[in-house]
């Protein structure tokens, strides 16, 4: 049962950074856009990290920052809690049905439906969602914020114990064929060193391992970090851990291989993080193919040219951007929400 | 291979291509480092002997595979690392004349945890081959008598194939009105058929079939070695001839259902039988028979005496067959029996070491797995270790013979147990 139809010139899917950005620049070039949310707020994944990279800027003022823009402006409506149910083209205007029962007749989709984050349980060696001191680079993210709050030390989950030895394994469910996702996560190297200079920051006592196999800190700034990190006394060991298992006190025992000096190693940790990979964005498959667009072997959506139409899909007058083609840091994916903008501009000037 | 060596090298006209997928990507001339002729010669030898050398490119050296490749648990001096072994591997800076290459015992640890799916074994394989049949290495002797052995025997210990199945005779039950489709056939393999203490199992097993009165009969004195170990050690050819022997006497004896005493065997069967099999046979492990049988109340098992019983997982069936939870069951159903879990098992469980032409190898007393899996089952308490491999079962007999702090632990097949705990009224 259909409410209402609503006119507008863009629909924007996905309300994360990108989504925001996008619509903020389709503001400043006077273009009208909506914006579907699944979640109940805006701000996507971003708003849960405490602390971004490289500047160590806190996540949620981003996100506020970019919320204000987008509630100050007359043009951008914001729609949460809500989902894409059917879309149809008819004479160059989409209709798209919403699960609020509107129907939105626009222009043209900007699609910036983001990322999941892996299920560390499926790498199961490593014992996530078994024993509680071994949690996820998210779960670090919540303890790090609450450390903040509160100040003071680290404290774990199972019993409130500071933390002191810390190790953070890296590639959870990233360059795995074994787990589908054969494909570097890119950003993990980068945000596991930023939380392991936050830690020693913290502490300086403490000691950090990180279990990486290679480091991959590869944009401007990020290199920097990972020698500042060692700076700071985070150690590096090269080599994938085998396994994590619980000591009685509570304690995780780690067992890996230091490949580069082609050695076992042995350490028990007070806390374990694991820096978990990312995944195409859960609703994928279906919004891909209730758009009729294209994604690759991995799940990532599709450019219509790799070099020329960054943001072009299969069909006209749906454009992509964000970290759906590929997965990136915050900044590039404000940068591409800033880029479709345009693109989107000379599609609508086209259609004129 | 010195750097005078490099210095002076002359760069051939050596080209080998670097694939993905089977496709060359890219070619070029020089890979190894130290590379010299012969290293040379090793890896092009090596890409054109089989595809799954490729798949060692794809390796990313991460290292999950080394903690838990068994040999690690050895204190030996030159311990073993699958990562270190591939890249040496392709670089090709293996010695080929090293007892590195014989080292794996082929439990499939480092394969099921690889994160790019490396075949390992079958490049383990490919490796040997090159050693065992085209002469580019040495052979440990122990492995070189049993090779020998089995291409002229069929069988490892240079029986006489007539005195295989002597001691069974009389012993087989297929009445002449059981027609051919519920007549099931048994494959002994080699150690349960010559070896005194692994046909012990044997006759635990043929004693159970006679009990749930399934007509069955056992392959005749033609019957050879399943040729799964001979392949693992590198002699393709004698593994493909002894395939051939089996196949023909399973076609003359028309069988349709063939169980199997051995993971080893069963491995052999359903990899080297699985692209031929014309005629339709379905291989299956007597452990699963012996399970349904159980399950069906068939076979009725009474209370045993209170033991502790710790099963110890064959590795061709945890890791490779994903056969972990039915042995356990059976143990379950048998009362008075206490089942207790080592620090390795199911599909973690410990190599006894027998795999991979282990089994032929002459490891030192010390620096035996067999005897860290005892001290495993040791430290549960266990009084009796069971398992359903002739090859555990004879690797871990070995090493409790040799020691006396061992003799407390039974260590026995689950049919044998299965025979101690069934009813009277079975009989």
């Amino acid at each position: 049962m259909i409410k209402k139809a609503i006119n507008s010139k863009v629909m924007i899917i996905g309300g994360g950074v990108t989504g925001l950005s996008a619509a903020i620049s389709l503001d400043a070039l006077g273009i009208d856009s909506i914006i579907i949310e699944k979640n109940s707020s805006l701000g996507g994944k971003v708003k849960d990290y405490s602390k971004i990279f490289p500047d160590f800027r806190s996540g949620k003022t981003l996100v506020r920052e970019l919320i204000d823009k987008v509630e100050q402006s007359s043009r951008i409506r914001t729609i949460v809690s809500a989902s894409v149910t059917s879309a149809e083209r008819i004479d160059g205007t989409y209709s798209v049905q919403v699960s609020d029962n509107n129907r939105y007749n626009v222009k043209a989709i900007i699609l910036t439906c983001g990322f999941e984050v892996f299920d560390a349980r499926l790498q199961d060696e490593y014992g996530y969602g078994v024993y509680p001191n071994v949690v996820s680079s998210l779960d670090l993210e919540a303890l790090l914020e609450a450390q903040e709050k509160k100040g003071g030390m680290l404290l774990r989950p199972s019993d409130g114990k500071p933390v002191n030895r810390m190790a953070i394994i890296f590639c959870v469910g990233s360059r795995s064929k074994r787990l589908g996702n054969p494909y570097c996560s890119r950003i993990c190297c980068s945000y596991s060193t930023k939380q392991a200079i936050e830690i020693m920051e913290k502490n300086p006592d403490a000691s950090v391992t990180c279990f990486y196999m290679d480091i991959r800190t590869y944009d401007r700034g990020f290199e920097e970090m990972y020698q500042y990190a060692q700076e700071l006394g985070v150690k590096y060991i090269r080599g994938r851990v085998s396994e994590c298992s619980a000591l009685p006190d509570g304690d995780i025992q780690v067992r890996a291989e230091n490949t580069l000096l082609g050695r076992p190693v042995q350490g028990i940790f007070d806390l374990i993080s694991l820096s978990v990979g990312m995944m195409p964005c859960a609703d994928a498959e279906d919004l891909a193919g209730l758009l009729g667009i294209e994604r690759s072997d991995d799940g990532f959506f599709t450019k219509k040219d790799k070099y020329f139409s960054q943001h072009d899909t299969v069909q006209e007058g749906i454009f992509l951007a964000g970290s759906l083609t590929g997965l990136k840091p915050i900044k590039d994916c404000l940068l591409e929400g800033n880029s479709v903008s345009g693109r989107v501009a000379a599609y609508l000037n086209e259609c004129k | 291979m010195n750097a005078s060596n490099m210095n002076h090298r002359e760069v051939k006209n050596i080209d080998y291509g670097w694939r993905l997928n089977g496709r060359p990507i890219l070619f070029y001339k020089d890979r190894s480092l130290a590379a010299d002729e012969s290293t040379h010669q090793m890896e092009k030898a090596l890409r054109q002997m089989s595809m799954e050398y490729y798949a060692l490119d794809r390796c990313l050296q991460c290292g999950i595979c080394s903690s838990f490749c068994p040999n690690n648990l050895i204190n030996t001096a030159d311990s073993f690392s699958p990562r270190n072994f591939i890249q040496k591997t392709r670089l090709g800076l293996l010695d080929l004349n090293g007892d590195e290459l014989w080292m794996c015992t082929n439990c499939g640890h480092c394969q099921m945890v690889c994160p790019f799916e490396i075949p390992l074994l079958e490049v383990m394989a490919g490796l040997r081959h090159l050693v065992v049949e085209k002469g580019a290495g040495h052979i440990p002797v122990s492995i070189k008598s049993s090779i020998a052995s089995i291409s002229f025997y069929g069988n490892p210990w240079k029986e006489e194939t007539s005195s295989r199945i002597k001691w069974i005779q009389g012993m087989e039950t297929a009445p002449d009105v059981a027609t051919a489709e519920e007549t099931v056939h048994i494959f002994l393999g080699c150690f349960p058929a010559y070896d005194r203490r692994a046909r012990k199992t044997a006759e635990a097993a043929i004693y159970i079939l006679q009990i749930a009165k399934i007509p069955f009969k056992i392959l005749s004195d033609e019957e050879v070695c399943c040729g799964d170990t001979v392949r693992r050690v590198g002699d393709f050819a004698t593994s493909e001839k002894v395939k051939n022997i089996n196949k023909a006497n399973f076609l003359k004896n028309n069988v349709r259902k063939l169980y199997v005493l051995s993971p080893h065997c069963l491995s052999a069967f359903q990899d080297l039988y699985a692209k031929e099999n014309d005629h339709q046979i379905r291989i299956a492990p007597l452990l699963e028979l012996v399970y349904d049988l159980i399950g069906k109340g068939i076979i009725k098992l009474n209370k045993y005496q209170d033991k502790k019983v710790a099963f110890h997982d064959p590795c061709f069936f945890s890791k490779h067959l994903n056969i972990i939870a039915q042995p356990r069951e059976i143990l379950d159903r048998m009362q008075g029996i206490e089942r207790r879990e080592m620090e390795h098992s199911g599909k973690k469980s410990l190599c006894c070491g027998g795999g991979g032409g282990g089994i032929w190898r002459d490891a030192k007393k010390g620096e035996r797995l067999s005897e860290i899996r005892l001290d495993e089952a040791l430290d549960t308490g266990a009084d009796i270790i069971v398992t359903s491999c002739p090859y555990c079962l004879s690797m871990l007999e070995d090493a409790r013979q040799a020691d006396e702090k061992y003799r407390q632990v039974e260590i026995m097949d689950i049919c044998e147990l299965v025979v101690k705990g069934m009813c009277d009224e079975n009989n």
